[in-house]
């Protein structure tokens, strides 16, 4: 399908900081796309010069194949920063933010109440922003990025501070879009989330694009080379296995990558006698263990250290 | 344009909605009416009065100086002149103090030593019944003769200038009339001879229009600068307090997006230059109804203003209203636009208003000397253009190249602001760190 955004040799910096240093990649029409990385890969640059808060000192960004920037008022941006007017009602809010990307009052008006039901705020639409939970403030602002019906969502961390109903909710939501044909970008360092819902990914790290394509197509490329293991008892042992390359253990479970030669009867055989298993699933890698065998561990373990710069 | 009219109503609802707003419009004529005669008021109830003892060593004095002498009768033919001489004699008995004096008559003796049991009165401690006395004038026995006699007076401040005048006067005046007459003077003459010759300030104006009464140019002068200047410095504030508000809730990430800097700048700037006029004119119409209320008070008071206010008078104040609020409004965008609180906002450009504001402190000379040098230059400066150019409009009549000049100035200088402002804004709204330096203000508008 053709591209509706095309991100072409992007660079950015701020100072002496490289926040975003060539990154190109595409967003397919009627698709979820998922911008991962980490906390300060340069996700929010890059979706500050998608968004024309930023201009890019290189490269371009095309929308339906030209590099014009006029299409600001069909993209709904939900930005990592929530904020809203606190003083505003619920109601002038939605319709101001709906005015300020072209649309009349009176054409979002009958959207923002099917909205409003939607989320269950309705009851709640003449009350202040500032009287609303922060979850609720959540939802009126994703409300917000949606009333003016625009072509392509782009959405940073957009499930941060959600409860799980809500995150189902709006998971549910942006699939029905996709189908709807509408277009999301989803930045977020949440693997597991992406892994629910993006149809294409792509992997920043160090302001550089690390891996990008089709969800299903990276996965397979990587092989079923992963063992994943749920578990009661002492876990640590699993990585000094012969054939596991690296464990990532969390509480009672754990995910093995496999050297190519690993035998997955015999670690199996070394495993039952010293954990009471729940599961054990010779499996694709997660994503997330995609994304550590990319970056590694070490330059994670190093710029979790020298977190900071510009996120 | 539909979007900046969309900045522009929420600016104007939000603004106009708050309780605040209300509260402020509908009382602050009542307060500055309160501040304007609540002196008068108690001047009149005598608070202001103050009692002085006056130990006069001629012991000549006492009528002059407890019973003071009625204006002298002006002229019965120039009946104007003289209800204009009464009512100014009223403005200015009103303003000073009035006293309560207390006679005592020392002559023959040192008044100095006669004055000194006094003097412990001055605390408010009791000498016999006598309660506190704010002053005590001595008058030396001399005062006739000796040409380098001094009067003194004692109080505890030496700043109530007036009442030192006042009372300087009187005994002076006294003390003439006694060397006039014992110099042969017929007391009936005496009114002639001490008849003092006014002066009145006609303004020639080109059509040849005379007008009197110029001593008041002062005070519209300054009125009509503090009405261009105070509304501009209150809602330029606003519009600063908007954006710091932006960016501490977060919101202007959204309004970025969406709109041009421009866009929300001009709707900003104009949604609170909108609310700004509908408070005038609430108190424009509250200041009708009260006059007419009143039965037109000013003009009884003899204050004529009307006669400053030439028909062109109101376009050119429009006119230099809005350049100058569009002038201040956009360094208090800018401040808005670098500063993350209100506080770090306001150090920020109270040093530039402050710069901003040289033709207020400079009003006087303005007035005094509308052509000269100076006027001409502040005028001229696009910076201080508004409110000079309409001062020198108001109390003189420059030439009108000097007019049209000035407002192509400040329309360059507000244009050139405004494209700053725009690129400030952009990178200086999402900055949430510490606040830029110039040169790195510099920067930022070559980068945005």
């Amino acid at each position: 399908m053709d591209p509706i955004l095309s991100i072409r040799g992007v660079r950015k910096s701020f100072g002496d900081v490289k926040a975003v240093n060539g990154i190109s990649f595409d967003v397919r029409k009627g698709s979820i796309t998922g911008l991962l990385g980490r906390n300060g890969a340069g996700k929010t640059t890059t979706i500050r010069m998608i968004t024309g808060i930023f201009m890019p000192d290189e490269g371009s960004i095309e929308w339906r194949g030209s590099a014009s920037s006029s299409f600001r008022d069909e993209v709904g941006y939900l930005p990592e920063e929530r904020g809203l007017y606190r003083q505003m009602k619920v109601t002038e809010q939605l319709l101001f933010l709906a005015q300020i990307k072209g649309r009349s009052a009176g054409s979002v008006a009958a959207r923002a109440e099917t909205w409003l039901r939607r989320f269950e705020l309705w009851d709640k639409r003449d009350a202040k922003v500032e009287e609303l939970s922060k979850g609720n403030q959540q939802k009126v602002q994703l409300i917000g990025t949606l009333l003016h019906d625009p072509e392509l969502l782009i959405l940073d961390e957009p499930m941060s501070g959600l409860d799980p109903v809500n995150v189902k909710l709006v998971r549910d939501l942006l699939k029905q879009l996709r189908d709807e044909g509408r277009t999301i970008l989803l930045s977020t360092h949440m693997m597991g989330e992406a892994e629910k819902m993006a149809d294409d990914i792509v992997l920043v790290h160090g302001g550089e694009v690390v891996l990008s394509g089709s969800l299903d197509v990276v996965r397979a490329s990587e092989g079923t080379n992963s063992i994943i293991v749920e578990y009661d008892g002492d876990g640590r042992f699993l990585e000094t296995l012969p054939g596991v390359v690296r464990a990532t253990i969390h509480n009672n479970s754990a995910e093995l990558r496999l050297d190519r030669d690993a035998d997955t009867q015999s670690i199996l055989h070394a495993v039952v006698p010293r954990l009471k298993l729940s599961r054990f699933e010779v499996a694709t890698p997660s994503l997330e263990e995609i994304f550590i065998g990319r970056v590694g561990v070490e330059t994670l373990a190093a710029q979790t250290a020298a977190q900071g710069g510009v996120a | 344009m539909n979007k900046m009219l969309a900045v522009l109503k929420r600016e104007y609802l939000q603004a106009v909605r708050k309780k605040s707003f209300i509260i402020i419009t509908l009382t602050m004529p009542v307060l500055m009416g309160a501040l304007m005669f609540i002196p008068s008021i108690l001047a009149v109830r005598g608070i202001g009065e103050k009692k002085i003892v006056i130990v006069d060593g001629t012991g000549r004095l006492e009528a002059a100086v407890t019973k003071p002498r009625e204006a002298p009768p002006k002229k019965e033919s120039d009946k104007g002149a003289l209800e204009k001489e009464v009512s100014r004699t009223k403005a200015r008995n009103q303003a000073m103090p009035r006293f309560t004096i207390e006679y005592v008559n020392a002559a023959g003796s040192d008044p100095k030593k006669v004055a000194e049991p006094q003097f412990a009165r001055l605390d408010g401690r009791k000498v016999g019944d006598e309660k506190k006395v704010d002053g005590v004038l001595v008058i030396p026995g001399d005062v006739f003769e000796n040409r380098d006699a001094t009067m003194s007076y004692y109080s505890r401040s030496s700043t109530d200038v007036i009442a030192q005048e006042r009372l300087g006067r009187t005994v002076n005046d006294e003390v003439q009339r006694t060397r006039l007459t014992s110099r042969g003077i017929a007391e009936a003459e005496l009114e002639t001879v001490l008849d003092r010759v006014d002066l009145d300030a006609v303004q020639l104006t080109s059509s040849g229009e005379e007008k009197t009464g110029g001593e008041l140019n002062f005070l519209v002068g300054f009125l009509f600068a503090a009405l261009l200047l105070i509304p501009s410095l209150v809602y330029g504030m606003e519009v600063m307090r908007g954006i710091v508000q932006e960016k501490t809730d977060r919101v202007v990430e959204v309004l970025i997006s969406s709109l041009t800097p421009m866009q929300l700048l001009s709707g900003k700037i104009l949604g609170l230059a909108a609310v700004g006029l509908t408070q005038l004119t609430v108190w424009i119409l509250m200041g009708v109804i009260a006059a007419v209320a009143t039965g037109g008070a000013a003009a009884a008071a003899g204050f004529n203003a009307f006669q400053f206010l030439r028909p062109e008078i109101g376009a050119y104040f429009a006119v230099f209203f809005i350049l100058g609020y569009l002038l201040y409004v956009c360094f208090y965008a800018i401040a808005g636009a670098v500063c993350n609180s209100e506080k770090e906002a306001q150090q920020f450009v109270q040093p530039v208003m402050l710069v901003l504001m040289i033709p207020w402190f400079l009003m006087m000379p303005i007035i005094m000397n509308p052509e000269s040098k100076l006027s001409v230059g502040l005028s001229l400066f696009p910076l201080f253009a508004p409110i000079t150019m309409f001062v020198r409009v108001l109390v003189s009549e420059p030439p009108f190249w000097h007019v049209a000049l000035s407002i192509v100035l400040s329309v360059g200088a507000i244009y050139g602001l405004f494209w700053l402002t725009a690129k400030i804004f952009r990178i200086g709204i999402l900055s949430y760190g510490k606040r830029p330096t110039i040169p790195e203000l510099w920067k930022w508008t070559k980068v945005a």
